[in-house]
């Protein structure tokens, strides 16, 4: 146990030197492309140069500091104040992300635990009666929605919702944002909610339940046709409780792996959907940072994603522990 | 293969060796000799729907390549006449708010999406391959150091990298960058992949006889790590053309990648996506094409591992079960001779 312990200290350290060396790239990398200096310059009218100037220095994204010295600045607030600094217009970067993360996590959490349930269960359906028309039908189905580039998948959806509500006379989908009624009646309210969530989490869930239904597919048939698994067979099993009790749970370890990173990835949510069904979270919050030029923000975005995906790394490393016992014993 | 070095009396279980012997001394009319490429093409054609794939793409290409000399409009060129028009005759995809040809748009982009998915999914196998294998060959301190700048560079995200890039560079040379930027950060993960694979492969009897001998790392991994991964790198080439192309979709559609007065189908996206009640044809044709253009490499994709897989239907139902093995074993040395029997 302590090795253990040891193990995973000395894994956390070495992400979040990481995460660290990581993020200070990004945050040169951004100084050097991104110009908040055009923000201003592009106002009509054009701002006078001491309040540009004023105002960039307020910010600490002046390019005329030198970037070690705005490094530094932004480091130090950062270490000291958790302050991840402001964007162009001067607002907290800390505020505006805190907000967006939580809309991001209501979009993910169910399209997420919806593509997991239903993913992994047609894998497991589908390797069970390989190469029958059942196996045909929704491989060749999820291999035609893994091609499809997200935006028309998501652009079809929107369409077709938009097709049925003029069919029907009535706003029975909502394209746009997470909710829109303001009344205090909670079942009216979760309604609502109901309405607007359901076309981005159709969007997700297709897209990753077809990744997990592939790979659980093939991760499943390599393991039915392991020596343990007709040991098993030799024994007495059917061929149902062979795999149940014996396939099934080694096939799950690799899954495991891809269920920990995106349980992390929730947090940082869905660039694309997020920007189609215009939800405001971190997805769009970042596209935002890069156009508006907000550097701090979206390095703030950055530093967050890579932790996101460094714990769902640590979190895989344990998911995989519990499950193979091979990694328990050495 | 040892197992099967039995006696000659045995039919069909003689030895690869005996049977090139016994095909020799039958003439050169009942054997037909061909090379490995020759046996992976005409194991690729046996599936129908890797074919069918094939011609779609080869019928995308031309379109794109000849579809600009058939249609009257170009892509830059408004017509004032005609603005938002549903598809007809004059027109024959319709046009745009602007009074833009969407034929034209969506040869042209057809082919900025062609050649972004091809030059992408090139270069990142390129640079992957070599990457991968030499992180994997070198051991010790060079492995550990390659490893955690791979992890490194996971880690941050991509995804703004290739948005900073792209976004400073012009309408016109957009695309050339996006290409850039994709290829920078898209090997990453894929060499992680390739090192996994090339770890077996480093401890082969071939790859250290090679290193006794003298021959420099360079040119063990160029000749013998590289091509033995040879189908895994062809396939996934043809699969990372859908991968780029589904980058430039989403980059363009975000207004991060390509932008006017250059169009590809992404951009006509996420033009049409705000038209899309009164324009539907705008969202539509670019989403079909798109569609159709994925659909057609994953079928070719799929078609080439059923080709190299030794095990799979491809393989025919004539062919001696030795020389299905045989290709497995063969698959480094593409000049080798297979024989098949007929």
């Amino acid at each position: 146990m302590a090795r253990f312990i040891w193990y995973i200290t000395k894994r956390i350290l070495s992400y979040i030197v990481m995460i660290f060396v990581a993020t200070s790239l990004t945050y040169f990398l951004a100084c050097a492309f991104m110009s908040p200096r055009s923000n201003f310059e592009s106002k009509t009218p054009r701002p006078p140069q001491d309040s540009i100037e004023a105002s960039l220095d307020r910010t600490n994204l002046n390019d005329k500091t030198p970037v070690l010295e705005r490094y530094q600045r932004w480091l130090g607030g950062i270490l000291t104040q958790w302050d991840w600094g402001m964007s162009p217009d001067g607002d907290s970067v800390n505020s505006q992300i805190a907000g967006r993360i939580s809309a991001s996590v209501e979009l993910m959490t169910l399209a997420t635990v919806l593509s997991i349930a239903i993913g992994v269960s047609l894998g497991v359906y589908t390797a069970q009666r390989q190469y029958l028309w059942q196996d045909r039908f929704w491989s060749g189905l999820a291999s035609v929605f893994m091609v499809i580039p997200t935006v028309v998948l998501a652009i079809l959806v929107v369409f077709f919702a938009i097709e049925i509500n003029q069919q029907t006379g009535a706003r029975v989908f909502y394209v746009t944002g997470l909710s829109s009624y303001t009344g205090d009646n909670m079942f009216l309210a979760f309604i609502d909610f109901l309405q607007h969530i359901l076309l981005p989490t159709i969007v997700l869930t297709i897209i990753s339940a077809v990744g997990y239904h592939l790979s659980q597919r093939t991760y499943l048939l390599d393991e039915m046709h392991a020596d343990y698994v007709r040991t098993a067979r030799a024994k007495g099993l059917t061929k149902k409780q062979a795999i149940r009790k014996h396939a099934l749970r080694a096939s799950l370890i690799p899954t495991s792996v891809q269920v920990a990173f995106s349980i992390a990835s929730i947090f940082t949510g869905a660039v694309m959907t997020e920007k189609i069904f215009a939800i405001h979270g971190l997805g769009e919050y970042f596209i935002n940072c890069i156009n508006n030029n907000n550097i701090n923000g979206a390095v703030a975005v950055a530093a967050f994603s890579g932790a996101c995906t460094l714990v769902g790394a640590l979190m895989a490393d344990l998911f995989a522990a519990a499950l193979d016992p091979r990694i328990k014993m050495s | 293969m040892e197992e099967q070095n039995n006696t000659p009396q045995e039919e069909g279980r003689l030895t690869n060796a005996q049977l090139e012997l016994q095909a020799d001394s039958q003439g050169p009319t009942e054997v037909k000799r061909i090379t490995y490429s020759r046996l992976i093409a005409r194991r690729f054609f046996r599936q129908r729907s890797a074919v069918i794939g094939l011609v779609i793409l080869i019928i995308m290409i031309l379109i794109a390549i000849f579809g600009p000399f058939i249609c009257a409009y170009d892509y830059t060129e408004p017509d004032f006449t005609a603005l938002n028009v549903a598809p007809n005759a004059r027109h024959w995809f319709g046009t745009d708010g602007g009074g833009f040809d969407l034929f034209a748009c969506v040869v042209h982009g057809l082919g900025r999406s062609l050649v972004i998915g091809i030059t992408y999914s090139l270069l990142t196998t390129v640079i992957a391959a070599t990457v991968g294998t030499a992180i994997a060959y070198m051991r010790g301190w060079g492995e550990k150091v390659g490893m955690w700048l791979l992890d490194m560079l996971l880690v941050i995200p991509s995804f703004l990298l290739v948005a900073m890039i792209v976004r400073a560079s012009s309408g016109t040379q957009g695309w050339i960058m996006l290409i850039i930027g994709l290829t920078a950060f898209g090997w990453i993960g894929y060499a992680r992949t390739l090192r996994t694979m090339a770890l077996s492969l480093r401890e082969r009897d071939y790859v250290r006889a090679a290193k006794y001998m003298g021959v420099p790392s360079f040119k063990i991994i160029v000749r013998h790590l590289i091509p033995n991964l040879g189908s895994i790198l062809i396939i996934d080439t043809v699969l990372g053309v859908i991968s780029g192309i589904n980058s430039e979709t989403a980059y363009s559609f975000l207004g991060l990648g390509i932008k006017a007065p250059d169009t590809s189908l992404g951009y006509l996206l996420s033009q049409g996506s705000s038209a899309m009640l009164s324009a539907p044809w705008i969202v539509l044709i670019p989403s079909a094409v798109l569609i159709v253009l994925c659909v057609s490499m994953q079928l070719i994709g799929d078609g080439l591992r059923d080709a190299f897989d030794p095990y799979s239907r491809a393989a025919g139902s004539v062919g001696d079960q030795e020389d299905e093995k045989k290709d497995e074993q063969e698959n480094a040395d593409a000049e080798a001779q297979t024989i098949e029997l007929h």
